[in-house]
């Protein structure tokens, strides 16, 4: 019987403090704010923003990465081997066996390459690392037909590679310690939208293979809903909506969300399109109590677009007014958003 | 508007000669947003370049004619050239933050592209509201002379005070008394005709308080704005034509929107042309009337934006198109004319 949940994010903050030149805090970037998420055995799981708004600190703390301020990550028993682990309570020992099951792909294939070493060591330095060097050159090679790519390529170096077989060398890294997690942050950003397509191929057919757990990072809602079963949208810190994607790509609840994927190009459908005024808001938050709230009335700079496109006939959302925060409640089955009620 | 017309330009490189453009033929007509998309490396950037003759050393246009407003800018004077670039064509490049000078606030260099191309409009302004035309600044002498007249002045005091003879030190106390209140005895310097104009252009890309932006320096800004103080250096200069290489790559797609949108609104508002280059097929469905997909250094297709769309007729255009996810599950089709490691 496989348990449903992999990992379990519960009510986790990381908050950065900012200080002055005395070295007094002042104030914090609530980077994590309360986030809730169950990432399910086997399936996608997408986390979609805006930059900024804490995605990469999600992964960080998701790897341990970093010390989140406080909450805790509930690890299955599949990935430490003993039941009702949390992240936090592991010893180093354990931490090295847990990363063993969690594989990352981060966004600039060139930057996470190590241009002095061959592709044999690259993707052999995690097996090296985790003293499983019988059958190396084998293993390797296996790790790199995975991927698409073969025994020719061991002796090269990644600048002799493109963009997406680049990827394709950090997809095969990632996976030689048979990981059971998968993180993709932005895997195909930096990346042209043919050979995007074949990465994200190539990453549903190892899913199928490995029988894989995927945490999807993107900001890009069309390779989301590719690849993702469910997903959240988080601003500013906080999951504002979470669904299936069927779900949310069909009935989406929260303004911010609805914005979002009005941005979204589709060809030939229309759709009416929301245009979200003003600027980021910045996510610092002061601890001086009058300076603490966020301003919900309308800023200079969203009355000048807001004249702009009035008689346009464009709908819009205002950022000020995405600054009151209501509780996450569920709206329909299995579908959370931080809706008024 | 702008016309190219069979523009061929090869780079030399070590490994032989790279054939960027392969016979580029392409017109964008006036008062038209016209798209050029392609994948990295497929030319749509060394058009631009080609057109206004800003390629590195190693490149060069071997042939093809180049037609701004009828005038064959190929073999244009280099004084003619900087007359076009930033005058009659703007352009706006990928990532704001390193097209715009760090050590500059953005009065000053929105402030050089109206000296050097309005400079008739600045005089004008000047002498309708008799104004001076150039900031003067607060009379100041720089840090280090101020120091050193400020220690002089207090070790003449202390030497004084010392021999018992505190009135002589007293002019020296006046003379610190000066430079302390220097900036309140001074009287409030008006803005000048170039000041005025660089805000004008500021609130016309819908910047709020022009004042404090032309004060601030490119990293106190953020992305979205500084893509507007772009734009904002771009049109400075009156021009005619605008070229938008990538504007909206570094920013988020709702951002993008705010960007794209005003794009749109100051070429219906002026009247010009703009030509955007962007690999993003979004994009260009969303702002552009006609669109030329660009292939190893060729245009493959041309159309208006609905035809491409539903109707596109080379293979290439269709596997970019299929390329995308839109929706649903069903296996994106993949052809091999993607990647393509050396030219």
């Amino acid at each position: 019987m496989m348990k449903e949940h992999i990992i379990q994010i519960k009510n986790l903050r990381k908050h950065f403090p900012v200080k002055n030149v005395w070295g007094t805090d002042i104030a914090l970037v609530k980077a994590l704010d309360g986030v809730d998420l169950d990432i399910n055995y086997g399936k996608t799981f997408g986390i979609v923003g805006e930059s900024g708004c804490g995605k990469t600190t999600l992964m960080r703390a998701l790897l341990r990465l970093i010390e989140p301020t406080s909450g805790s990550v509930l690890l299955s028993d599949q990935l430490t081997g003993h039941s009702g682990q949390t992240l936090e309570n592991l010893t180093n020992e354990e931490l090295r066996q847990f990363r063993r099951q969690i594989g990352v792909v981060f966004q600039d294939p060139m930057g996470a390459l190590n241009p002095r070493m061959l592709i044999k060591d690259i993707v052999g330095e995690p097996l090296v690392i985790h003293g499983k060097t019988e059958n190396f050159r084998k293993r390797v090679i296996e790790l790199l037909e995975n991927v698409g790519l073969g025994e020719e390529h061991l002796y090269r170096y990644p600048h002799e590679f493109s963009g997406g077989q680049r990827q394709r060398i950090v997809i095969a890294r990632a996976l030689a310690l048979d990981p059971k997690v998968l993180v993709l942050d932005e895997p195909t950003s930096a990346l042209d939208v043919s050979v995007q397509a074949q990465i994200l191929n190539l990453l549903n057919d190892l899913q199928v293979k490995f029988n894989l757990t995927y945490v999807f990072i993107s900001h890009d809602l069309s390779v989301i809903e590719y690849m993702c079963d469910r997903l959240v949208v988080m601003y500013l810190g906080k999951v504002v909506e979470e669904a299936d994607t069927d779900e949310l790509f069909s009935n989406p609840k929260h303004p911010y969300t609805r914005a979002l994927l009005s941005a979204t190009p589709n060809f030939g459908k229309s759709t009416k399109r929301i245009m979200i005024l003003g600027d980021v808001p910045s996510p610092i938050t002061y601890l001086d109590e009058s300076k603490a709230r966020l301003a919900t009335e309308i800023t200079e700079q969203e009355r000048l677009e807001i004249d702009a496109i009035k008689d346009k006939g464009i709908d819009y959302i205002v950022r000020s007014s995405l600054n009151k925060v209501h509780p996450l409640i569920e709206v329909s089955d299995k579908h959370y958003a931080r809706v008024k009620l | 508007m702008l016309e190219i017309k069979n523009l061929k330009t090869n780079f030399n490189t070590y490994d032989g000669v790279v054939k960027a453009l392969d016979g580029v033929n392409l017109s964008v007509k006036d008062g038209e947003i016209f798209g050029l998309v392609g994948e990295t490396g497929s030319g749509k950037s060394v058009t631009c370049y080609s057109a206004l003759q800003l390629l590195p050393k190693t490149g060069e246009v071997v042939a093809g004619t180049v037609l701004l407003n009828g005038e064959d800018i190929t073999h244009a004077s280099e004084k003619r050239l900087r007359e076009i670039r930033g005058g009659e064509v703007g352009i706006i490049f990928q990532d704001p933050l390193s097209a715009l000078n760090p050590v500059m606030s953005i009065n000053e260099q929105i402030g050089e592209v109206l000296t050097l191309h309005q400079d008739k409009e600045l005089h004008q302004t000047a002498s309708e509201k008799g104004i001076p035309v150039y900031t003067s600044k607060k009379f100041s002498f720089s840090p280090g002379i101020e120091f050193t007249v400020l220690a002089i002045c207090i070790s003449f005091i202390s030497l004084f005070s010392m021999l018992g003879q505190f009135s002589f030190g007293l002019p020296f106390l006046f003379i610190i008394a000066l430079m302390f209140l220097r900036d309140y005895l001074q009287q409030e310097i008006p803005d000048s005709a170039l000041d005025i104009m660089v805000m004008e252009s500021l609130s016309k890309v819908k910047l709020p308080n022009p004042r404090q932006i032309a004060s601030s320096y490119p990293h106190e800004l953020s992305g979205g704005m500084q893509q507007r103080v772009m734009i904002a250096m771009a049109l400075a200069g009156k021009a005619k034509m605008l070229i938008a290489d990538e504007p909206t790559t570094a920013l988020d797609v709702t951002i993008q929107a705010q960007i794209l949108q005003l794009i749109k609104d100051i070429q219906k508002e002026e009247n010009m042309s703009v030509l955007l280059i962007t690999h993003d097929l979004g994009v260009v469905a969303e702002t552009c009337e006609r669109v030329a997909v660009m292939y190893k250094g060729k245009i493959v297709e041309e159309n208006t934006v609905d035809n491409i769309f539903t109707n596109p007729q080379h293979e290439y255009t269709k596997a970019l198109l299929n390329a995308i996810p839109k929706g649903g599950k069903e296996r994106l089709k993949v052809s091999d004319v993607g990647e393509y490691g050396s030219i």
